[in-house]
């Protein structure tokens, strides 16, 4: 058994200790996936507060709807399913394909010894990667994300966005496409 | 020259050492998908390259409890386990469907039953267990309890007929063991009744 079977194995018996009652078991399966999720979420929405709030959001609709999850998928690929319809709402919502993150609120920024002016023009180049990626439509972004960023395979993100594989690799390819145009020579 | 599809493209962007070499004869000859190919890495690497700011250690502890917290007055998780089933693909709501029909036509049936038949003067001079054909014609008139030739029945019959029992039993529509025994268990003396007279009536018609 793959390492990654054994966690999703470890997952399934997890949920259903939830499922039984056990608070403890939905706290570690938080432990085990709140980096992810969270990731996710600062993707979509661009700064540490908003993701902190959308993830927990993403662990609370889980709980709830914890009876649904019938194991034909990892634990993670469900979570990511309710992660980014989380987001994607939240962010039509909320309009954040406008929003970018203000360079001065870039406070978690480490320059690591590297100097400060070279710093600025990375977070300067990541805020114009950022934004561009905020005004993607909605299932290219998702699609770049989770491929880009989450490193998942075509087949694990067509099953999250409930696709087909050949959707999502048009999608991740229109990404791509529409970030060159944004990005432009910059 | 027919250039490079957007799958090939992709592919090519995201070359592996198989992918890459199925494309590189290809790329090779052609100069504008070669430079597609080359600004869409240069766009992947940049957008790749981006990492977001890992927070302090001590959120990850914070984010647990707030979680645990928000979710300290929510009751256990529960709900129909069938609504989950609900959630598939066309074919389970076709016999759920089915299943709707066949219960109301169920229902219509029962409660015609203990009404005045249109088919009464048969039924009525009908013999239990008679094997002799109806005197009136040369074809024998449909019973008005056979499920088999009674054109009430037909809308059922049509529906259970693209049923494939492995549909039935993922929908979760299929019968438990032991839901007969319930079933009966709850019936009225009068259904009771009337589903041994039935019962007893099939089994004289079958021979058994």
């Amino acid at each position: 058994m793959t390492a990654a079977a054994a966690a999703a194995d470890d997952d399934r018996t997890l949920v259903l200790a939830t499922l039984d009652g056990k608070r403890d078991a939905f706290d570690e399966l938080v432990r085990r996936h709140q980096r992810h999720v969270y990731q996710l979420c600062y993707r979509f929405s661009g700064n540490h507060e908003d993701a902190s709030d959308l993830a927990q959001d993403v662990f609370v609709r889980a709980y709830k709807g914890l009876r649904s999850f019938r194991g034909q998928s990892a634990f993670s690929t469900w979570l990511y399913r309710i992660g980014v319809n989380v987001c994607l709402n939240r962010a039509a919502t909320r309009a954040a394909a406008a929003r970018t993150v203000p360079l001065e609120r870039v406070d978690h920024a480490d320059p690591r010894g590297e100097r400060a002016d070279a710093a600025l023009v990375r977070e300067e180049r990541a805020a114009e990667v950022r934004a561009a990626i905020a005004r993607l439509p909605r299932k290219q972004r998702a699609a770049l994300i989770l491929r880009v960023y989450h490193e998942l395979p075509h087949d694990e993100i067509a099953d999250i966005l409930g696709s087909s594989v050949g959707a999502v690799k048009a999608n991740f390819f229109h990404a791509l496409a529409n970030l060159r145009k944004l990005l432009g020579g910059s | 020259m027919r250039h490079l599809t957007d799958t090939e493209l992709l592919e090519a962007v995201e070359s592996t050492a198989q992918t890459a070499s199925q494309h590189a004869p290809h790329l090779d000859e052609c100069a504008a998908c070669r430079a597609d190919v080359e600004a869409l890495r240069a766009v992947l690497a940049r957008t790749a390259a981006d990492r977001l700011p890992e927070p302090s250690p001590l959120f990850w502890d914070h984010f647990t409890t707030r979680v645990s917290e928000a979710l300290r007055d929510e009751p256990i998780p529960s709900g129909a386990p069938w609504l989950s089933r609900l959630q598939r693909p066309l074919t389970t709501w076709a016999v759920v469907a089915a299943a709707l029909v066949l219960a109301i036509v169920t229902v219509i049936w029962r409660a015609t039953l203990h009404a005045p038949s249109p088919l009464g003067s048969y039924t009525a001079s009908s013999t239990v267990g008679s094997t002799s054909p109806a005197t009136s014609g040369d074809l024998p008139a449909p019973r008005a309890d056979d499920p088999d030739t009674d054109a009430r029945w037909a809308v059922v019959r049509v529906a259970a007929e693209d049923l494939a029992w492995d549909d039935v039993h993922d929908a979760g529509i299929s019968a438990d063991p032991g839901a007969a025994e319930g079933v009966a268990l709850e019936l009225t003396a009068a259904e009771r009744s009337e589903l041994a007279r039935l019962l007893d009536r099939a089994m004289k018609r079958n021979g058994v």
